[in-house]
């Protein structure tokens, strides 16, 4: 009998997301956590773990059922550039955004925008939506009859689209790989 | 050397907090829905991240610390997450315009 | 140190305080939860505040669960409207018609 394909992925998949959710819960529970380690091996420490692990198979259930995997390998440098890239346009955001309010005249040029993405429906896009709704100027509100994405923008004299294009840009490198513009 | 962490403290926090008072300030300044939720949104995030930053210093254990950076990191997804959900029924007047129609197709007389 | 902590956190619930206002005013169902929302986000920044002020560290347990409990309170709110009874439609948001616009284009009023 062949072993399906997927079926080692799969269990990697279950182990790391299992590690993951343990270990946020550890981090969690932390603080409660040391003062039973202090006491030494008690039955309030293992009752206590206990629950932890039980979570987090829990947890791996539900994120298995919801986010199912998908294939392929995740580019780490590329995820690494984005996440760069998310935190100090989300700094910029927040300042952009703090300038307009206190500012008395309130310069604000609200419109919306469609943008015709790349990436596929599902994880990426709702990964994509998430990033981008912390982006200076950009909120995404939802996706047309021609799948395009459709924005909501603070400032249309903003380059708002061309940070769109480059925000989907790093997106795309983290599932795709490859460093050059790929179009 | 606890000079300078205190000091950071008390920047990274008064910073944050002026970015609490600004997406205070958007959501009651800003004219409508979606562009309140610019404000709150980013603005927020921003403000909550530089009180987790300056909070890091004055927190001895380093489990300590990593649970406020779990904090913020949860608070950062659900923001994000929520922020799109909301956009979503605050632009989608559809649902309206959608039964209007038919509620007053009878009655009004054009 | 635990001064201005615990003045930071006041200030946090201060503004928080002041969002209220959107609470009351609204116009549109949408506009409240901005402010409940609010509630979420400055009422953990305080909590984490006065939880490492005071060294109490139960208290960002607390933080946690009310991160967690806005957060629910957004996505129970929007689902609750797209309910086919129309409990809560999407009424009063002030957003003006969202007019069609190619790339970039201004939908100008």
């Amino acid at each position: 009998m062949t072993r399906p394909k997927g079926a080692h992925s799969l269990i990697r998949v279950v182990v790391a997301r299992w590690s993951a959710f343990f270990g946020f819960w550890l981090l969690l529970a932390g603080p409660g956590l040391n003062e039973s380690v202090a006491k030494g091996l008690t039955t309030d420490l293992a009752a206590n773990l206990a629950v932890g692990l039980l979570a987090a198979v829990a947890a791996t259930w539900v994120s298995l059922r919801l986010l199912p995997p998908t294939p392929g390998r995740l580019h780490l440098a590329a995820l690494a550039r984005l996440a760069l890239h998310f935190f100090w346009q989300s700094i910029v955001a927040g300042v952009d955004v703090a300038r307009r309010a206190f500012d008395p005249r309130l310069p604000l040029k609200p419109g919306d925008l469609t943008f015709p993405t790349r990436l596929p429906p599902g994880t990426e896009r709702a990964a994509f939506g998430a990033i981008t709704s912390l982006m200076p100027g950009t909120l995404p509100v939802g996706t047309d009859d021609h799948d395009r994405l459709l924005y909501h923008c603070l400032d249309l004299d903003q380059p708002v689209a061309a940070g769109l294009a480059r925000d989907e840009a790093l997106m795309m490198r983290v599932r795709r790989g490859g460093n050059d513009r790929d179009d | 050397m606890n000079l300078a962490l205190d000091i950071l403290t008390i920047v990274a926090v008064s910073l944050g907090a002026i970015f609490f008072l600004a997406g205070t300030v958007g959501l009651l300044r800003f004219p409508d829905t979606l562009t309140r939720l610019h404000a709150l949104t980013k603005a927020d995030n921003l403000g909550l991240g530089l009180v987790v930053l300056g909070l890091l210093p004055q927190v001895s254990a380093p489990l300590a610390a990593l649970g406020l950076l779990a904090v913020w990191l949860l608070a950062l997804l659900s923001g994000a997450t929520v922020g799109q959900l909301l956009a979503g029924t605050a632009s989608a007047p559809d649902q309206d315009r959608a039964e209007t129609p038919a509620r007053h197709a009878g009655a009004s007389h054009d | 140190m635990t001064e201005f902590l615990l003045g930071a956190a006041a200030f946090v619930l201060g503004t928080v305080a002041l969002g209220l206002i959107r609470l009351l005013r609204g116009p549109g169902h949408a506009d409240r939860m901005l402010a409940a929302q609010l509630l979420g986000t400055g009422g953990v920044a305080a909590l984490l505040l006065l939880g490492v002020a005071t060294g109490v560290g139960a208290i960002v347990e607390v933080a946690l669960l009310l991160a967690l409990l806005a957060a629910f309170a957004s996505v129970a709110f929007v689902s609750g409207i797209h309910r086919p009874d129309g409990l809560g439609t999407a009424s009063g948001t002030e957003h003006a018609a969202p007019g069609s616009s190619d790339e970039n284009k201004r939908d100008t009023p």
